[in-house]
């Protein structure tokens, strides 16, 4: 029996203009959990794709107890006996949970009849090993989320996993659902199965895992090093190079200001409750929660997407009725930059100038003048050169540019607007530290202009370098509102309390 | 307060001219080199297509030398008139990535309605043809209005439209045409511009010219190409998604009422049966108009002058293959390859343009 | 109440209830819809219907759709008459080469798609006027007559009581197709294949094969069903499956299919079928204008995706979507 059960060594993967891995080494053990860190373009999602057979590498090798091994598909990687459970949900919903779990029998065989008594009674081996009560005759659309996370488990083990993959698997799962799923990997574990524990919630891992590899611009920065002994600030620094810093802004005060946008008593459509919430002028007011806490649903509510059923929403001190997203642009001057950049942010086949432009479009066409390319460049170009966007043109389609340029584009396209009032939701989702470092200044110095900024983000470290003033949500309600000291240990226990005082409840 | 790094203090009021001016630094600077351009110009639709329409014309007129006389060339103007028209019908819907399989039914209907209206309600002609446009309109409308307010694909939408459209149209008319249509009217389709030029070409490419200033000038039309290339994205951006997906479908209506009439002028009569069973005759030249142009069928990228070519070619073929006597029932099948081909061809073009990133 | 809420989320449950009251009223209506000759015709019509509606059905399952169902049935339809005429085949061979003819043509369909990754919409439309090009080609138009007598007579005769010949073919094809998607992996890989395609793909399903499967097997029953239809016309039209192409979604949509994929119900499409035709045959024995059945299909499919449309929200809590 070999030290390791499955080793990657020397990974090298490039795809064209980027070059993905770069003699990248991970080993796992047998009954143990291994945690792979690093930040979104750092090469993990890459690592598992070759690991699990979707891509190949264009150097190194990959040994299963000591072998060499060859993967040329997802069917290779099972038939080795290596399951994964993917970040995205890769059920198909109508069918019932034993089905589901088989999955893989059915390309095989593609005539031999299906027995489901018989598939239910052996898929029931998976599910309660991993203490899940479904029937397994139920249609998966009918389970909660955390549910279809443990059958995509179950549907792994199925494979007779030795090795099983876990990329996020607890991104939307509520704290409870997350200790019950930690409970059934360590119960795995000590039945010998090992682990890859892909995640960035330090603390999970610091909980749950046994050893770390960690990758940072494509390239091991840690290699399958035992946690112990490593801290979060370890962990962080590792991940990206240097130590955390909260930046050392001096707080500002805000008893004189007036309120830019203020809800009181509000309800809406989706089931929030008595939301009460104030930005002022030149404000950056943190909302922080879980996910599933009801933020993103909430800003979709203020900007006219979903209704505001009771209550007020005031606009510079008016109440005001949104109707629309047009109508919260154009008229009230508020802006919304989106967490899902790809889908809702920006319109990737359409050039910089088309996204940046969007919002301008119908102030500039009102006064009959032809819209054309000179006129919209000419009021965006400021605010692209002015973020440092790098681009080649502003021909250049936005799906082209890297995720920073990407996320300094969908801030450009507001600031040409002129809002007074800007939502910014997870703003650093898949963008490198630099860029971050310099969206927070420049949303700083947005609010020093007067612009009320509403930022939402489940990343503590930003939230605390941004906000003056936090305000906590969890499930669907406003839990309380703090003032920002930038005191890190302080504030996130603070905010951790409000949250937990919620699930104590 | 901290010392700003980068000024952003006059961001709100950007002036018009100076920061717009001159960039040189090179990774800065937003405009793409010449040399790109140019081989980015070989690549186009538009290139392949007026390639194509050469060598065929080419071939065309030195099988059959007939192909050049003043006749034909303008009856394959009149036909071309027609087809790209229809064309464009489909070429709005299809940009909100959606399409409209009732085209041929909404041209039947306008053409009846108008038909209607000169022969039988004795209207002017001028105020016909503009009853059966709105009716045209009228019928998008409700495709677009049942498209948004169901949230389901126009594919499903627009096929049971077809059908009750034309459905209800046969009903009223009892299949019955409207022969009785004014001279005046009608001869717009038999006047030849310099023994070959029909006037209802001319109208096809000034409707070309007001869908180029659509799309390239003006608010609505870049809001529609945002609809279409991501609703949710373009929502959230402050366009009205719903109503201008509805403005697609009328815009659809109003021009397949064009092409419609065009049939009414051609033919002297408004025939329910002119565009075959259910309007169904349309569907191949609407599709491979737009397909051959290089317009998306996902949405958000659009090309009237490459819709323009794209119409105009396969009308070339028809005409020349049928003076070529191959048989007029072969054609159809040769269409069909033709818009195999096309896609086929497309999308090795794209690829290789991905693969160079070239765009 | 509890039975209610059971059944009604079954596909079935809703087209049977309206199969069931329409019968009963155009039955009390006019009593010579029960009659023997009627539903005689009543299950012609049904027969090569539901054909037409399991052929398209099972392109719907894979999330796709197949415009040129209508064109095959077509060629098919000529191709089986041609050969009976002009080369003298006897009737199996000339059928079996025709419904292969069928096949061929799904399985263009379905290897052009799944090589190239086009939408099966611009793919199937082009080889829809392929398809009939190569019909009017052949035909210019005009039908074949040389039809022998045995296939007139299977064509419209009953063997037991009201039930005709043709039926016969059907039901095996419906209840095969029916086995295919509840319990043969093959059927089930389409479901998944069209209920999500990229974890069918993960699990190690060949989503090319899965395309091509489907589309063969949708090209050879539109074969069947237009041979049926050739042999219930007693000539081989050209125009065979010219009007197929709104009922082929009509009668699954009506049956509970999902267009995006991973959802049909053989049953509740037959239903649907029947539906169709019982309104058709209530406007015949009423004298109502025929054209009008049209607006009906119409009407229906709209009618359909609205309650699908009502039915998923019920099953979606809105919250948190």
């Amino acid at each position: 029996m070999a030290e390791f059960l499955f080793e990657a060594l020397g990974i090298s993967k490039s795809f064209p203009g980027v070059m993905a891995l770069q003699d990248v080494s991970l080993q796992m053990r047998e009954a143990s959990i291994h945690a792979l860190l690093g930040e979104n373009g750092a090469g993990k999602s890459t690592l598992i794709k070759i690991i699990t057979g979707i891509h190949r590498p264009d150097a190194g090798e990959l040994r299963l107890a000591g072998t060499p091994i060859e993967l040329t598909s997802p069917r290779d990687a099972m038939a080795k006996r290596i399951g994964v459970v993917h970040q995205e949900r890769n059920l198909i919903p109508r069918f019932s949970v034993g089905e589901n779990i088989y999955l893989e029998q059915l390309a095989g065989r593609p005539l031999k009849p299906l027995r489901y008594p018989e598939l239910y009674r052996q898929s029931r081996k998976w599910l309660d090993l991993l203490d899940l009560d479904v029937d397994p005759a139920t249609p998966v659309s009918r389970l909660s989320v955390a549910k279809m996370q443990l059958v995509e488990i179950a549907k792994a083990l199925a494979l007779d996993s030795r090795v099983l993959l876990l990329d996020e698997p607890t991104a939307s799962l509520t704290p409870h659902e997350t200790v019950t799923l930690f409970k059934v990997l360590k119960r795995l574990r000590d039945d010998g199965v090992s682990m890859l524990f892909v995640s960035h919630k330090l603390e999970e891992v610091g909980e749950l895992c046994d050893q770390v590899t960690v990758l940072r611009d494509g390239r091991n920065a840690a290699h399958s090093q035992p946690l112990q002994g490593l801290g979060r600030q370890d962990l962080v620094q590792l991940m990206i190079g240097r130590k955390e810093q909260i930046a050392d802004w001096p707080a500002r005060n805000f008893a004189a200001a007036t309120p830019a946008l203020a809800l009181k008593g509000v309800s809406t459509i989706l089931g929030h409750r008595d939301i009460d919430l104030t930005v002022k002028r030149g404000e950056i007011l943190g909302l922080y929660g879980l996910v599933g806490a009801g933020r993103t649903e909430l800003a979709k509510c203020i900007i006219g997407q979903f209704a505001v059923t009771e209550g007020s929403v005031e606009i510079q001190g008016k109440a005001v009725k949104i109707a629309s997203v047009a109508d919260a642009i154009h008229r009230h001057g508020i802006g919304y930059v989106s967490e899902d950049r790809k889908a809702e942010g920006l319109i990737l086949m359409h050039s910089v100038l088309a996204n940046a432009g969007i919002t301008v479009w119908r102030n500039l066409g009102h006064h009959g003048l032809p819209l054309t390319d000179g006129r919209i460049r000419s009021r965006i170009e400021p605010f692209v050169r002015r973020l440092e966007v790098r681009t080649p043109s502003l021909a250049q389609l936005v799906g082209n540019l890297s995720g920073g340029n990407q996320q300094k584009i969908s801030v450009a396209k507001w600031l040409a607007a002129g809002v007074k009032v800007l939502i910014v939701d997870e703003p650093s989702v898949g963008i490198d530290i630099k860029t971050k470092a310099y969206l927070h200044e420049l949303l700083r110095e947005l609010s020093d202009t007067g612009t009320a900024v509403l930022v939402i983000t489940s990343d503590m470290p930003e939230m605390i370098t941004l906000a003056d003033r936090i305000a906590v949500m969890n499930d669907y309600r406003i839990e309380g509102t703090i003032t920002n000291t930038r005191d890190y240990e302080e504030m996130s226990s603070r905010i951790m309390s409000l949250i937990h005082r919620v699930e104590a409840a | 307060m901290h010392p700003p790094s980068l000024q952003i203090m006059d961001i709100s009021m950007p002036s018009d001219g100076p920061a717009a001016a001159s960039l040189d630094a090179s990774d800065t600077t937003l405009t793409p080199s010449p040399r790109v351009r140019r081989v980015r110009f070989y690549l186009t639709n538009e290139f392949g297509l007026v390639l194509l329409i050469i060598i065929f014309g080419a071939a065309f007129t030195f099988a059959v030398p007939r192909f050049l006389s003043h006749f034909n060339l303008f009856i394959l103007g009149r036909t071309a008139a027609e087809n790209i028209v229809i064309g464009f019908a489909m070429m709005v819907v299809v940009v909100t990535g959606g399409l409209d399989l009732s085209v041929g039914a909404i041209g039947v209907c306008a053409a009846m309605g108008g038909g209607w209206l000169m022969q039988v309600a004795g209207l002017p002609w001028p105020l016909a043809v503009i009853g059966g446009l709105l009716l045209g309109a009228a019928l998008g409308f409700v495709n677009g209005w049942a498209v948004v307010r169901s949230g389901l694909h126009s594919f499903i939408i627009t096929l049971a439209s077809m059908s009750i459209f034309f459905g209800v149209m046969i009903f009223i008319t009892r299949a019955q045409a409207f022969r009785s249509i004014p001279l005046s009217f009608a001869s717009f389709a038999h006047i030849r511009y310099f023994g070959f030029i029909s006037p209802l070409l001319l109208l096809a490419v000034v409707i070309m010219l007001a869908l180029v200033y659509l799309y390239r000038l003006t608010a609505l039309g870049r809001e529609m190409l945002a609809a279409g290339a991501r609703a949710s994205a373009a929502e959230l951006s402050g366009v009205r998604v719903k109503r201008v997906i509805i403005l697609c479908h009328m815009l659809a209506g109003l021009l397949a009422g064009v092409a419609g009439l065009m049939l009414v002028a051609r033919n002297d009569a408004a025939i329910p049966s002119m565009a075959g069973q259910l309007g169904q005759d349309w569907l191949l030249p609407a599709f491979l108009g737009p397909v051959l142009g290089g317009t998306l069928l996902s949405g958000g990228f659009v090309s009237p002058l490459g819709t323009l070519l794209g119409s105009f070619l396969l009308t070339l073929l028809t005409n020349g293959l049928l003076l070529l006597q191959i048989g007029q029932f072969w054609v159809e099948a040769v269409l069909g390859l033709l818009l195999l081909v096309a896609v086929l061809l497309d999308q090795a073009r794209r690829s290789f343009i991905a693969r160079r990133r070239m765009i | 109440m509890q039975f209610l809420s059971r059944y009604g989320r079954t596909d079935w449950f809703g087209p049977l209830l309206v199969t069931i009251l329409a019968a009963i009223i155009v039955g009390s209506l006019s009593p010579s819809f029960l009659s023997a000759f009627n539903i005689q015709v009543l299950l012609l019509a049904v027969a090569i219907n539901a054909l037409v509606a399991y052929s398209q059905m099972i392109i719907i399952a894979i999330g796709e759709m197949n415009l040129s169902v209508g064109a095959i049935g077509g060629l098919a339809a000529i191709s089986f008459a041609g050969m009976m005429q002009v080369w003298h085949m006897p009737i199996l061979p000339a059928a079996l080469l025709g419904i292969l003819i069928g096949l061929l043509g799904g399985i263009i369909n379905g290897v052009i798609i799944s090589l190239t990754g086009i939408s099966a919409f611009v793919i199937t439309l082009a080889s829809l006027s392929i398809y009939k090009g190569i019909n009017l080609g052949i035909t210019e138009a005009q039908p074949f007559y040389g039809i022998p007598n045995l296939v007139k007579h299977l064509g419209n005769a009953p063997f037991l009581g009201p039930l005709p010949w043709l039926i016969i073919p059907t039901a095996i094809v419906g209840f095969g197709l029916w086995l295919m998607l509840t319990r043969l992996p093959i059927g089930r890989c389409i479901l998944a294949v069209g209920g999500n395609r990229h974890a069918a793909e993960l699990s190690g399903i060949s989503i090319r094969l899965t395309v091509i499967v489907a589309h063969a097997l949708s090209g050879a029953i539109a074969a069947l069903a237009g041979i049926l239809l050739c042999a219930r016309l007693q000539i081989g039209q050209p125009t065979i499956g010219d009007d197929w192409l709104i009922l082929s979604f009509a009668a699954p949509v009506i049956g509970g299919a999902v267009l995006t994929g991973g959802h049909v119900s053989v049953g509740a499409t037959t239903l649907g079928v029947v539906i169709v035709a019982i309104i058709t045959e209530a406007l015949v024995l009423f004298n109502i204008d025929p054209f009008l059945v049209q607006v009906v299909l119409g009407v229906l499919i709209l009618w359909a995706v609205g309650i699908n449309r009502l039915r998923e929200f019920r099953l979606k809590p809105l919250r948190r979507a």
